[in-house]
Order: C-alpha cells, then sequence, then structure tokens
C-alpha cells in the first residue's frame, strides 16, 4: 500500500467510528460539543502516532508472548503523558476532557492499530497509519459533537448559530442523543457508500 | 527457564523505560498543575467573597448535616490583614450526583455570592444551576433566616425563585447555602469584630 | 392468472380488516379528544389538528422515500397522530406535535419497518423524546377553564405530599376538570370509547384490567403514610393511566398475543407505574411502564407460547 492510500483509509474506507464501528465509549462520552469531539479525537491521534511509531520500533524486540502487556505499557505511559499536559498548559479543554483522558488507553482503536498494522509494519507507514485513523476518529467526533452541540444547546463552538427562538432539545446532549445521532449517521453513511448487490 | 527470563527481562526493560518517562514528564508538569489548581481553586472563592484580598484555609469544627457537608473553610482577610469574611465549600447531594456549592458569607452578615463547583445534574435543567440568573440571586441575602426555595409567585426577602423544571437542584443548592449559614451563625459569627 | 393458492391453515376468512379495527379505534378516541378541547379550549383541537396533518404527511413522505405503497388510508396514522397530541399539555407550542408526530412516524414506525413492525408504540417513544428534548414546556399544566392558569397535576400534588393544597376531588378527577394532558384528562370519556372498543372486540379486557388493577392494588397497600393508607382508587383516574390502559398498552405490534402473555403486559405496566408513582423522581409513570414492557414484548410471548398440539415435552 503507497502511504497516501495508508492515510485516507483510516479516514473513509476503515473510519474507526462509522465503519469499524469501534471505540464508541469515547464517541458516546465526549460528544456533547464539537470542541471536546476535536480535542478528544486529537488526543487519541497524538496517543495513536506515538504507540504505532514506538511498537513499530519495537516489534522486533517485543516477544510475540508479551505483547499485550507490552503494547498497553507503552499505550498507557503515552496517555499518562497526555493527560500530564494537559492539566498543565490546556486547564480548560483539561476540565471538560479529564475523565476520558485514562480512557484512551483501554479504547480499542488504539490497541487494534497496535495489533493489525505497527506490529507488521515499518515505522513511517505505521506513523501514517496513526494519522490517518487518528484524523478519521477525530472528524467522526467532531462531526457528531457539531449536530448535537447545533441541536441540542443552539451553538456551534460555543459560537450562537441558531436564532433566539430556537429551544434546544435538550436529548442531544444527553447520552440518548448520541445513541440517536451515530445510529441516523452510521445508517445514512453505509446507505451511500455501500455498493448494494 | 531461559525463555522465562528473557520475556521477564524484555518486560522489566519496557516498564522501567515507561517508569522513567513519566518520572520525567511528571517532575516538568508537576509545578505547573499545582499552580493551576491553587489558582482556580482561588477564583472561585474571590468570585464569591470579592472584597477578600488573602485566604486562610481553617479547621471545620462539627459538620454533621443529613442534607449537606462543609468540606473546605476559608478565612478571607483584606490588605489591612482585617478578616472580610468566609468561604465554604459544601458537598451536597444533587439531582443526579455529588454537587460542590461554594459559598461566601462577609463578616456583616449577608451571603456575598455562590458559585457551583462540580456537578453532574441533567444539561439544560439542573445544569443551569452554574447560570449567574440563578446564584445572583443569593447575594445579599441575610444569614438571619434559612433561604427557600419557592416554584411561582412573588418572592419574599428570603426566597429564591426555584429552576425552571429543576426544583430539586434548587433546593440542593440552596440546602448547601443554608448550611454554611447555619456554621457561620453557630461557629464564627462575631469573630471578625475582634480584631 | 387463475391459480388456485393453497395456503396453511387456518382457513378463516374474515372482513376485519386493519382500515376497520383502526377506524374503531379512532371513533373510540372522540369522547375524550371532545372532553380535552371541552376543558382546555379550542388550542387542544388546534394541536389535535395539527398533530394528526403532520403525522399523515409524515407517513405518506416516509412510504414515498423507501417506496412502499403509501396506506395512509389505513388510519394507523391518524390514530398515531391522536395519541401524540393527547399526550401533551394543551399549552404547548404548536410546533411541538409536529416533532413528536414526526419522531413517532419517521423514526419509530416506518424507520423499523412500518405497521406491525415497531417495537414501541409510536406516540409513546415520541412522548419520551419530546420530555427528554422539551422537559419545561412536557410539564406546564394549566387548569381547565379559559384563563388558562398555570396548576400542578393531581400527581404533582400527590407526590410533593402536600395534599391538604388543593388536590381534586375524586368526582372531578373523573370527569376531568382537572391539569393534565389534553387526552388524558378526562377518565369518564376515555372509559366511554374503551367500552366501545371491548363491545366491538378490537381489545380484550386482559392488558388494561389486570394493569389497572395491580396499580390500584399497589398504590393502596404503598401509600404515603405506612401500608394500607394509599388511595389505589383516585390513583386510577388521573395522570395517562387510563389512556394508557386501554389505547396504548393494548397496542397489537408491541404488546403480547397470548392471554396469559397479555396478563403479565399488564401486571408489569402496573408495578412499574406504581414505582415510578410512589417513589420515583417524576410524578408519573405510565408513559415509561409501557415503553419498558413493549420492549420486552417478544420475550414475553415466547415464555408463554402454548405448545403446539402432539408436541412431547423434553427430558420427561
Amino acid at each position: 500500500m503507497k502511504l497516501r492510500e495508508v492515510f485516507t483509509n483510516g479516514i473513509f474506507k476503515e473510519n474507526p467510528v462509522f465503519k469499524l464501528v469501534i471505540g464508541m465509549c469515547p464517541t458516546i462520552a465526549v460528544t456533547t460539543a464539537a470542541i471536546n469531539g476535536i480535542g478528544m479525537g486529537l488526543a487519541t491521534t497524538f496517543v495513536l502516532i506515538c504507540s504505532n511509531l514506538v511498537i513499530s520500533l519495537l516489534k522486533d524486540f517485543i516477544p510475540e508472548k508479551i505483547r499485550i502487556p507490552s503494547y498497553i505499557v507503552i499505550i498507557a505511559t503515552f496517555v499518562t503523558m497526555v493527560g500530564m499536559i494537559m492539566e498543565a498548559y490546556l486547564p480548560e479543554l483539561y476540565d471538560n476532557l479529564g475523565i476520558f483522558i485514562p480512557l484512551i488507553v483501554v479504547n480499542c482503536i488504539i490497541l487494534a492499530r497496535a495489533e493489525t498494522f505497527a506490529s507488521k509494519n515499518p515505522p513511517i507507514p505505521s506513523m501514517v497509519d496513526g494519522l490517518g485513523i487518528g484524523l478519521g476518529f477525530t472528524l467522526s467526533l467532531t462531526i457528531l459533537g457539531s449536530i448535537r452541540e447545533i441541536l441540542g444547546s443552539g451553538t456551534w463552538f460555543n459560537m450562537q448559530v441558531m436564532s433566539d427562538s430556537y429551544e434546544p432539545a435538550l436529548i442531544m446532549i444527553l447520552p440518548a442523543g448520541a445513541f440517536i445521532t451515530l445510529g441516523i449517521l452510521t445508517g445514512l453513511i453505509n446507505r451511500f457508500t455501500t455498493k448494494v448487490d | 527457564m531461559s525463555e522465562t527470563w528473557t520475556l521477564g527481562l524484555k518486560l522489566l526493560i519496557i516498564t522501567a523505560v515507561a517508569g522513567f518517562i513519566l518520572g520525567f514528564t511528571n517532575y516538568l508538569t508537576e509545578q505547573p498543575i499545582i499552580e493551576q489548581r491553587i489558582q482556580a481553586d482561588m477564583e472561585a472563592r474571590l468570585a464569591v467573597l470579592p472584597s477578600a484580598e488573602e485566604f486562610e484555609e481553617m479547621q471545620i469544627e462539627d459538620i454533621a448535616d443529613e442534607k449537606a457537608e462543609i468540606i473546605e473553610l476559608y478565612t478571607g482577610t483584606d490588605a489591612a490583614n482585617k478578616i472580610v469574611g468566609y468561604t465554604f465549600k459544601v458537598l451536597t447531594k444533587g439531582f443526579g450526583g455529588d454537587m460542590e456549592v461554594i459559598v461566601g458569607i462577609s463578616s456583616d452578615g449577608q451571603v456575598d455570592g455562590i458559585r457551583i463547583g462540580n456537578h453532574s445534574e441533567t444539561p439544560g435543567l439542573g445544569a443551569n444551576a452554574s447560570d449567574e440568573k440563578f446564584t445572583e440571586q443569593f447575594v445579599g441575602k441575610s444569614v438571619d433566616g434559612p433561604i427557600e426555595v419557592r416554584k411561582t409567585g412573588s418572592l419574599n426577602e428570603n426566597e429564591v425563585q426555584a429552576l425552571t423544571g429543576a426544583t430539586i437542584t434548587s433546593e440542593c443548592v440552596s440546602d448547601a447555602v443554608n448550611l454554611a449559614i447555619d456554621y457561620y451563625n453557630e461557629t464564627l459569627i462575631g469573630r471578625g469584630m475582634d480584631n | 392468472m387463475n391459480q388456485l393458492i393453497v395456503s396453511s391453515s387456518p382457513h378463516i376468512n374474515s372482513d376485519e380488516t386493519i382500515a376497520k379495527i383502526m377506524r374503531d379505534v379512532v371513533i373510540a378516541l372522540i369522547p375524550a379528544g371532545v372532553a380535552g378541547v371541552y376543558f382546555f379550549g379550542a388550542r387542544a383541537l388546534l394541536i389535535i389538528v395539527v398533530s394528526v396533518v403532520s403525522a399523515i404527511l409524515t407517513e405518506w413522505a416516509m412510504q414515498k422515500l423507501y417506496k412502499k405503497p403509501v396506506t395512509v388510508d389505513d388510519w394507523s396514522a391518524v390514530i398515531t397522530g391522536i395519541l401524540v397530541a393527547y399526550n401533551m399539555p394543551p399549552t404547548v407550542p404548536l410546533w411541538l406535535p409536529v416533532i413528536g408526530s414526526v419522531i413517532a412516524i419517521a423514526i419509530i414506525k416506518q424507520a423499523f419497518g412500518g405497521l406491525g413492525q415497531n417495537f414501541m408504540n409510536p406516540a409513546l417513544g415520541a412522548r419520551a423524546i419530546l420530555l427528554a428534548c422539551w422537559p419545561v414546556h412536557m410539564t406546564t399544566w394549566v387548569a381547565p377553564g379559559p384563563d388558562a392558569v398555570s396548576t400542578a397535576t393531581p400527581l404533582e400534588i400527590l407526590k410533593s405530599g402536600n395534599i391538604q393544597n388543593g388536590l381534586p376531588t375524586l368526582w372531578e378527577a373523573f370527569i376531568g376538570n382537572i391539569g393534565g394532558c389534553i387526552g388524558e384528562t378526562s377518565a369518564l370519556a376515555l372509559i366511554i370509547g374503551a367500552v366501545y372498543l371491548l363491545y366491538r372486540g378490537v381489545i380484550n379486557w386482559r392488558i388494561p384490567i389486570s394493569y389497572l388493577g395491580t396499580v390500584a392494588l399497589f398504590t393502596w397497600i404503598f401509600g404515603k403514610n405506612g401500608f394500607f393508607t394509599g388511595n389505589g382508587i383516585y390513583n386510577l383516574f388521573v395522570g395517562g393511566l387510563i389512556l394508557g390502559a386501554f389505547y396504548m398498552a393494548t397496542d397489537y405490534a408491541t404488546s403480547p398475543v397470548t392471554p396469559k402473555g397479555q396478563l403479565i403486559m399488564g401486571f408489569g405496566c402496573g408495578i412499574i407505574t406504581s414505582i415510578i408513582r410512589i417513589y420515583g423522581g417524576y410524578p408519573g409513570g405510565v408513559t415509561y411502564a409501557i415503553l419498558i414492557m413493549n420492549i420486552v414484548t417478544p420475550l414475553i410471548d415466547r415464555y408463554t407460547m402454548p405448545s403446539i398440539y402432539g408436541e412431547v415435552e423434553e427430558n420427561v
């Protein structure tokens, strides 16, 4: 696969949210606003690129039998670093995402890419894969977050976009709204991207 | 046996390197994190007791109440080191779970301001308790009597208007403020005058 | 093409059609609507009309979109529209019944396959979503009469425990002179319609009676002031209980088909309604009770299905 294909693969063909349907925990939990979607997506992307790179570099060093604990240690290290750095320098974002950051460790997207891609490919493609999947994840969370924020709060990135007479539909920023939006979006996207025989 | 040793050794190396990197990150970020927290707490206290310049933590005696619990208490002093009031951090049970209310009571016996800290109230309903429109109502309330929540109709001196659709949350906030008022009346009243 | 078609038994030829049954339900719902308009004024009528029209248009649009035969003439969309409106306070802004009907028909009914395929009652599902979206609009009540004075519903008064303060009498609750949703206000009108449905054989007694009996029993036993102090009879005539028990819990697609299963359905609805009314955060629980029992309906059917004649029990 060419690098460009590796990159676009993560955004479209293997979009983690709408196509692979993995990493649903953060998808449902944090997408109450567009900015949270971007924040969570970029934090995950950072962890994904770093862990993919390191795991790819160490793939000959890590024995088959202990690969899962090794991956988890590597992933957890990067996640903890992201958490600390975010709390120190981006406190506002940390207030919103803080409790979800540790969850990146168990986000199956990261372990899945380590297992299926990084452990079998050279460092550069692995990083590109991490970037593609990460941006695909970020894009999906931002779309979900935007829809939920616009309908549920009347704002987009905290700017008022709906007229004052619009009354926000509260369910959209409650967990039930996440399931409804995700279901309808996944249905629509697959309706227009899957070829029916 | 030798394979077990290799595996163990390799895992040890990985975890040791990870530990070292984390330690280093912690060393870099520890100070900024502590400063962030101190500043956030300071801002919250200043917001509910604007006349104070400095705050000093106090021991809390006798905190029993069914509905709420005081978890932090600070004395606020002005530039001349005179006590101008107290700030309380009260933990109460909201509709969705624990809720922090920060209450400022000034030495002249009125509520100076309140702020809602961490909470898990319903967005759009109970979460509106953080809005200024709701919290402002408590400003200037006297500590002579407990504050009551009213759903409809005109408000008396010691009453606040409940949040629409979130009476339980409104009552939890007023419970928290009332606990601070009780504590002020029983333990703290008159202390400022001694200075 | 003169082909002989032999289908498997039963071969009973009935002139019961979907449209006939549905039309009976619409007729049965009319008295309650008249009572709602009588107590809450012309605005109640406007809400019902807006809701029914949007339900029909949504049904038509969805069936066109899915390229299915258009069946708006089978009255089922009309019923859903009426029930959406009946489950709203008379003060809601007019866009609310529109959204309610669109949710009920487009998402809950058609997206799951249309008539008979929905897994929960469309009108109640829509009400639950509206309640979560705009709780203030959905719980702002007015007293009957031209002045539209804001009031609390009897259930809210019961919940607050402050019953000396303006709890309507049993008679007022029975005829419907109380605050509440448009269609649930008059127990009398709802019962008139229900008797018609029972007489026509559209519904049977099992679900409604076991539902009502359970609620009366439980709200009596677990009263506010200790055991056997609750007013079970009063609880029957307030809130959406009568409307729910006769017109929504009995929905064919979302209630069990076996007699034993129907009793379980009514009993389950009754227990959940009572628990929410007595201990829950909301004053009324009919909506959630029926929705929860809708979801377990396939399970009830599976465990109460009688064995086929001649079937041998295993492990004898």
